[in-house]
């Protein structure tokens, strides 16, 4: 899977086109960012983690966890 | 986990872990500060369903339920600087799985803590952030306080374009010391006093790749170390360390005609324990006009059940659980987010169901009878300083 991953982002990167700071703005919309809403994601992320026994990937993990 | 005023709730305890993920990927302005200060509030209700009669011994029986408010806000500081303050408090009440035993029919039935738990957290989060020509770099202190679970966390990460703008390099650190004394009730805890380290890194890269679309991948390691145990719970007894590892990866593609987005993320994850899990998360951003917007969400996870996992442990062996979260199931929630915006205000709701089965997972093993379903609610608030 990791091995997936890294050859997809290669694929990517080689395949790019080259997109002008002018061209953007589509960008820089709420929807096209990866936490639109910190504090939704982050009570999301919460729940999912004390459910299940997989978290994290998104981030350092921080700490904090007694839910073991 | 054991019955008791102290006890803890599994969901708030992992609030506790989760909400100290620290967000150091960046979004397409890595080097850029907020430009206006923000300020917002949530209100959400967690409830989980009640474990079904036949899967306990002693019948239906409640489980928790969780108040949780939160409250945000973001400042610039000077011209290339910015504060972040997070505040989160919960409450929570309700029965937990204690262990399993067999019934007659040689079938596994949870007993339950039995006593309605209560109990509250306060998390304080603080992030300071530098900005410079080509990135920015973050510095962040996360406190958490229970009764019985006190956590200290420290994290720096920073975030590196490429010169011409389309590629953000980014990477994150950060380390906890985490105190664990459980509360004494009616039951017996796996330990008096106890503490643990959690050690974590990642990397990431995000990419423009076009004038709609942008990707993104990461990779994760966490090391954990000291008191893995959950003390409340009868049988368990884990290992002292857990390697973990993570790898993702995430898309964004705006859609012109429909003024919408799709967002797409997907995790796996591996660790020592063996347990492995898929992750992926869809969404749908709909903009309805200038001030609306609809956005309706998928999630699928499945997970591997850990090497000493047994419905009824084997209490001989070195190390066991019965933990239902460390069983082979998948899960499936969805649901929705509603936003509108009134001038420099913004109104968000959002309602969720999460469900889990055995069979919905990828991986095979037994299930276990204390899968939990639940439904999430909240309604928040933003006001934008402008």
């Amino acid at each position: 899977m990791k091995q997936l991953t890294c050859l997809l982002a290669l694929l990517c990167l080689c395949g790019c086109e080259t997109v002008q700071p002018w061209e953007r703005g589509t960008l820089a919309k709420p929807e096209m960012q990866w936490q639109a809403d910190p504090m939704e994601i982050s009570l999301q992320a919460q729940i999912n983690a004390s459910k299940e026994a997989t978290s994290g990937g998104q981030g350092a993990a921080g700490g904090g966890c007694g839910c073991n | 986990m054991a019955s008791g005023p102290g006890d803890k709730h599994p969901a708030l305890l992992a609030l506790t872990s989760s909400a100290l993920l620290l967000p150091a990927y960046q979004g397409v302005r890595a080097d850029a500060p907020p430009e206006f200060i923000e300020l917002g509030t949530r209100y959400s209700k967690y409830e989980e369903d009640n474990t079904q009669g036949g899967k306990t011994f002693g019948g239906s029986s409640q489980r928790y339920e969780v108040d949780a408010a939160q409250f945000h806000l973001l400042a610039p500081v000077a011209d290339s600087w910015s504060v972040a303050v997070d505040v989160q408090w919960e409450d929570m009440s309700g029965a937990s799985p204690w262990f399993v035993g067999q019934s007659l029919d040689g079938g596994p039935k949870v007993i339950m803590s039995g006593a309605s738990i209560e109990d509250t957290r306060t998390e304080v989060s603080v992030t300071t952030r530098y900005y410079y020509d080509r990135g920015n770099a973050g510095f962040n202190y996360v406190r958490s306080k229970e009764d019985d679970y006190d956590s200290n966390a420290i994290a720096l990460d920073g975030a590196l374009n490429s010169t011409d703008g389309l590629t953000t390099y980014s990477a994150a650190l950060s380390t906890s010391q985490d105190d664990i004394e459980p509360t004494q009730g009616s039951v017996p805890t796996n330990t008096l006093k106890a503490d643990k380290d959690i050690s974590s890194a990642w990397i990431g890269v995000s990419r423009i790749i076009s004038k709609n679309a942008i990707v993104r991948f990461g990779l994760a390691y966490t090391y954990r170390d000291g008191f893995l145990t959950d003390p409340y719970k009868k049988n368990d007894r884990r290992p002292g360390e857990r390697n973990e590892w993570a790898a993702s990866a995430g898309y964004r593609q705006y859609f012109i005609q429909p003024d919408g987005a799709l967002q797409a993320d997907y995790r796996y994850f591996d660790d020592d324990w063996g347990v492995a899990s898929h992750t992926l998360n869809l969404a749908w951003h709909q903009n309805l006009g200038q001030s609306t917007q609809l956005i309706p969400f998928l999630r699928y996870y499945s997970q591997g059940e850990a090497d000493f996992f047994a419905n009824i442990a084997n209490t001989d062996q070195r190390h066991y659980s019965e933990d239902y979260r460390l069983s082979s199931f998948g899960a499936i929630s969805g649901g929705l987010r509603v936003r509108h915006e009134i001038g420099n205000w913004a109104l968000t709701a959002v309602g969720e169901r999460y469900e889990t089965d055995e069979s919905w997972g990828v991986y095979s093993g037994e299930e276990s009878p204390a899968l939990v379903n639940y439904w999430r609610y909240s309604f928040g608030l933003d006001y934008l300083f402008k």
